[in-house]
């Protein structure tokens, strides 16, 4: 069916509003990538089975829903009964019988099945009282594991393509623009510059044609925030790009999409083709006269391609590279024409912004960034999961209250944001209100909304070796400083954790750092050294006790450590002795083992299975 | 264009001096490059004709050039080759049916005629206006369009 | 037409100008390896990276690859700043630690201070610093018969599936613009070997002499409309054919005016 007039939608709306009201209970199980991979898939195939089976009176087989990401990951697979809002975590194939009985059938709860709160054992039913999501704020991840993630449909019930009508029907789109500056909206891929500036910029730019890309190519180890949002409400992305092109007059607009994100490459695929059957999409839209078709890009696998001339050039089949962006991307940007290039998380923003107005939008998060943002929440933090909370929230709320404090109690550490080319933020920075300007000015970054806790496990010196590493391996080798720049600070930071570097080495690392950041092409190079700078400004001790008295203080650079069997403590088990790999632990049962330093790889594996703390690390 | 190279072989008397004439004019370092114009035999006696580039309308070594490195100078006439252009791949020499591009191994690069930018030195020294740099007005028709014919 | 300065300067330049044409026009040295006028700049080697300003930035600076930077009005531009010249040491430090045995590498980091790295050393790094310039030049002449491949440290200029490029004609423009002289080929009588492919080169119908090969001449034929007859004699014996059709004009001529 085609919309070619408001009215209709409105009919269609109420339609298929009254269509939802029918069902009374209504089964949501949650298909993110958290859950997915611990088997969602299993349960929505058990509970179509068994509601095949069971024939209940007064439930559709409709009312059973394959959502988005809802974002508790850590509590995954997740099932959740509406309306009341029942909150089923880490639900098997067997339970889905139970869970029909009692929820479905009768109005009871699986009572074992529920959130427990780890301070005080108590069991919460709804997942609005869960401190998870009580402290969040959704904007953009609005309908994220509320709607149907495949039907078009469940995103009208849920106000979708209300903005796009009113955009195209009731505003100029000079007063678009205008909605969105005024809403203070800031590009929620890293960089926050002002995206209604941007818009601005390339409606009036005189080349033509115009484009509009999506940017989600997010490559960020641990990120997964455009992930959830193309695969579980990929038409929020649709709509905000259609009122950026109309915006800005383009015609023609790219989705990139990582290659490793089959299924957001999917459900991109399947709203394109729904919006436009509706006429969302296509020509004379709305019957509004203006015309847009979009398309669906595959990245080719590169963490680099996620920088905005990269990203146009593998658009547009071209290698991957930066191009240096002294005239910029928004003038000169797909095949060197106008190019509006905002992040998903942006684009899922905008029809909210449309549809409440920039002032209401304005008003939430802090005065230079308005609005909320969405993080992955992941590391040494209990509640590991999808997160959004308004700007300015303090990263204390976040890891505290949202994630429930650092695993097993361990004192925390450091926190990394921005992804592998951010920083990481110690203790005493717990209280910052996160927002991109608190944390420029604290040397880390907002980045794309990767969050990775850390707890005194890790070392602050491997841990910049793990991402100079990742750097190195991304860099994409177009300039020299970035190439062979970050490829030196990595040998040098590798030397340290190794406990062959010297004190000057800091000193000149610093320096080549600062050499890196000043000279190379783009984004990725330029926040390159933020690896090592980050981790030497907040932690210089620790690197100085890798270089002074050649110790690792978490005990995590191997060769720096060693493993002991405490002969007191040691019960002669064996079980350090089978889960050895290398045969570097002797010893008779019942007798006290030992560790064969030549032998020891220093993997740990021994440390985990020894029941009694007899291993030392040291 | 203003003027033409206009090249009358009965004047001319094989004394060489536009050969050096060109060549101290292009000199680099001080040396003396290589001359871009040839004082060739004529096939009779007595008979000398200098061969150097015609300038040609629709020229063949324009045309080779694939980075754009030959363009025409619209004030002069001539067609100048850009040395930080040249990618030295020798298409021009290849393809100039007068053989008027040519490859230079002492310098290592190619050059060509560029009327010395609107004051060639042959004409200039050529004691019998064999070879004379005449306004286009006061050239004969024939003379003044060339077709890059071979 | 703008108005900036550059190193205390005051000089005037066309709009859309690089700032390194500028630069390089008054006659002042700063390397530019990935640098070739045949092709667009692409900001690789880093080394022209200038310090601009302006009388309004509130004494901010900021560091740009010259060739990719258009002149803008009033404008400040120092070619050696101390951070440039530490940039530009680093760059060569850094180029010498990778490419320990390239001549190229080891004189211009030489004229710049640089004689060993301060850094790691890769010993057998090879002689190719990555500049593009023969993939460049080789996509401008609309081959495109190499490419980098690969990413990274690991990065490296290469003919598709690393096989004799099909698309390649050997016309040596790659070899002819590489600045280190990485790009080997190799010539013996009419044949040529470049990218693990053979070529024959086109010897004179009249002298023999060689010239380009078969493979450049029938593209350029095709491509851009030369008779391909033109590639069959070489330029010598060219100059030798105009100089007796010109004397026959010339001989009968003479007999019109003796008439």
């Amino acid at each position: 069916m085609r919309i070619d007039k408001p009215a209709q939608l409105t009919k269609l709306r109420k339609e298929l509003v009254a269509v939802e009201k029918k069902h009374t209970k209504k089964i949501m199980i949650c298909c993110g990538p958290g859950c997915l991979a611990n088997g969602a898939a299993k349960i929505v195939e058990e509970f179509r089975k068994v509601l095949k089976k069971k024939h209940i009176r007064g439930f559709k087989i409709e009312a059973l829903k394959e959502t988005g990401c809802h974002g508790f990951c850590e509590r995954g697979p997740l099932v959740i009964i509406e309306p009341r809002g029942t909150f089923y975590t880490k639900v098997k194939p067997k339970d889905v019988e139970e869970i029909i009985n009692e929820s479905i059938r009768k109005d009871e709860t699986v009572e074992r099945l529920l959130y427990d709160d780890p301070s005080n054992g108590h069991k919460i039913e709804r997942y609005n009282d869960i401190p998870f999501y009580s402290h969040q704020q959704r904007i953009a991840l609005r309908n994220l594991g509320h709607i149907d993630q495949y039907k078009i449909e469940d995103y009208i019930v849920a106000d979708g393509y209300n903005a796009l009508v009113k955009a195209l029907t009731k505003m100029k789109p000079d007063e678009i623009i205008a909605e969105v500056t005024t809403s203070g909206l800031r590009g929620r891929g890293g960089a926050g510059f002002s995206t209604g500036r941007k818009w601005a910029t390339c409606a009036k730019a005189e080349d033509t044609p115009h484009y509009v890309i999506c940017n989600g190519d997010e490559g960020d180890p641990g990120a997964f925030m455009d992930r959830s949002i193309m695969e579980g409400d990929p038409h929020s992305v649709l709509e905000g790009m259609i009122i950026a092109a109309y915006a800005v007059g383009a015609h023609e607009g790219y989705i990139y999409v990582r290659e490793e994100y089959p299924l957001a490459i999917e459900n991109l695929k399947l709203a394109i083709h729904q919006a436009t059957e509706y006429g969302f999409l296509g020509e004379n839209i709305l019957g509004s006269g203006f015309s847009l078709t979009l398309n669906v890009s595959r990245g080719g696998g590169a963490f680099v391609c996620g920088e905005s001339s990269a990203l146009m050039k593998s658009v547009a089949g071209e290698v991957g590279e930066p191009r240096a962006k002294y005239v910029r991307s928004v003038l000169k940007g797909f095949h060197d024409k106008p190019t509006v290039l905002n992040n998903v998380e942006t684009y899922a923003n905008i029809p909210v912004i449309i549809d409440k107005g920039g002032e209401w939008f304005a008003g939430i998060g802090t005065p230079g960034s308005s609005g909320t943002k969405a993080f992955s929440l992941v590391g040494k933090v209990r509640n590991t999961g999808l997160i959004e909370v308004p700007m300015g929230t303090k990263l204390r709320e976040i890891i505290y209250d949202i994630g429930g404090g650092i695993l097993d109690n361990r004192p925390f550490k450091a926190v990394q944001t921005g992804g592998p080319s951010g920083g990481c933020l110690p203790e005493e920075k717990l209280d910052l209100p996160v927002d991109f300007d608190t944390l420029t000015e604290a040397y880390s970054m907002m980045g794309s909304g990767g969050m990775i806790v850390m707890d005194d496990h890790t070392c602050v010196v491997d841990l910049a070796k793990y991402f100079l590493a990742f750097l190195v391996e991304e860099s994409c080798g177009k300039c020299v400083p970035c190439r062979e720049g970050l490829f030196q600070l990595h040998a040098m930071v590798k030397k340290i954790s190794e406990g062959q570097g010297i004190e000057e080495d800091i000193e000149k690392m610093e320096k080549l750092s600062d050499v890196i950041i000043k000279s190379s092409l783009c984004g990725l190079g330029k926040s390159g050294p933020n690896p090592f700078l980050s981790t030497v400004r907040y932690f210089r001790d620790e690197y100085l006790a890798h270089i002074r008295d050649k110790k690792c203080p978490a005990k995590v650079c191997r060769e720096l450590i060693r493993f002991d069997i405490i002969a007191d403590k040691c019960d002669g088990c064996t079980a350090c002795l089978s889960a050895c790999a290398f045969d570097a632990i002797t010893g008779k049962k019942n007798e006290v083992h030992v560790i064969d330093q030549d032998k020891c790889t220093k993997c740990g594996a021994c440390e985990a299975v020894c029941t009694r703390n007899a291993i030392e690390v040291s | 264009m203003k003027s033409r190279l206009v090249v009358t072989p009965n004047r001319c008397i094989g004394c060489r001096t536009c050969e050096l004439a060109c060549s101290f004019n292009h000199a680099i370092d001080g040396k003396p490059g290589r001359s871009r114009i040839f004082v060739m035999g004529g096939g009779f006696k007595d008979l000398w004709v200098p061969v150097t580039c015609l300038q040609c309308d629709d020229a063949a070594c324009v045309k080779s050039c694939l980075v754009g490195a030959l363009r025409r100078n619209e004030e002069t006439g001539a067609i100048e080759l850009n040395q930080d252009k040249c990618v030295k791949c020798m298409a021009c020499t290849a393809a100039c049916p007068f053989g008027c591009s040519i490859y230079d191994s002492g310098q290592d690069q190619v050059v060509k005629c560029d009327l010395c930018g609107g004051d060639p030195a042959c004409a200039r020294f050529c004691p019998t206006k064999a070879l004379e740099y005449k306004p286009i007005a006061q050239v004969k028709p024939a003379q003044v369009k060339v077709k890059a014919v071979g | 037409m703008v108005h900036l300065t550059i190193n205390g300067q005051v000089v005037q330049a066309n709009d859309g100008e690089m700032l390194l044409d500028v630069i390089k026009r008054m006659g002042i040295d700063i390397p530019a390896i990935c640098q070739h006028d045949a092709v667009e700049p692409f900001g690789s080697c880093r080394l022209c990276t200038v310090e601009i300003t302006k009388a309004d930035w509130d004494g901010w600076k900021n560091y740009v690859t010259s060739c990719l930077y258009p002149v803008a009005d009033g404008l400040i531009v120092n070619t050696h700043s101390e951070t440039v010249n530490e940039i530009r040491k680093t760059l060569l430090d850094l180029y010498l630690a990778r490419h320990p045995n390239s001549l190229f590498v080891r004189k211009l980091a030489a004229e710049h201070g640089v004689t060993k790295t301060s850094y790691e050393e890769i010993p057998d790094g090879d002689d190719c610093i990555l500049c593009g310039l023969c993939t460049r030049i080789c996509e401008r002449m609309g081959f495109s018969a190499i490419s980098t491949v690969g990413r990274g440290h690991s990065k490296e200029v290469a003919p598709p599936l690393k096989e004799a490029p099909p698309d390649c004609v050997g016309c040596l423009a790659c070899a002819q613009c590489c600045p280190t002289g990485h790009i080997k080929f190799s010539e013996e009588g009419a044949s040529r070997s470049i990218w693990g492919k053979q070529f024959e080169k086109i010897a004179c119908s009249k002298c023999g002499k060689l010239t380009i090969t078969k493979e450049f001449a029938d593209s350029l034929s095709e491509t851009r409309n030369i008779p391909r007859e033109y590639f069959d004699v070489c330029d010598d014996c060219r100059r030798k054919e105009i100089a007796l059709t010109m004397g026959r004009l010339a001989q009968w001529s003479r007999e019109e005016e003796t008439v």
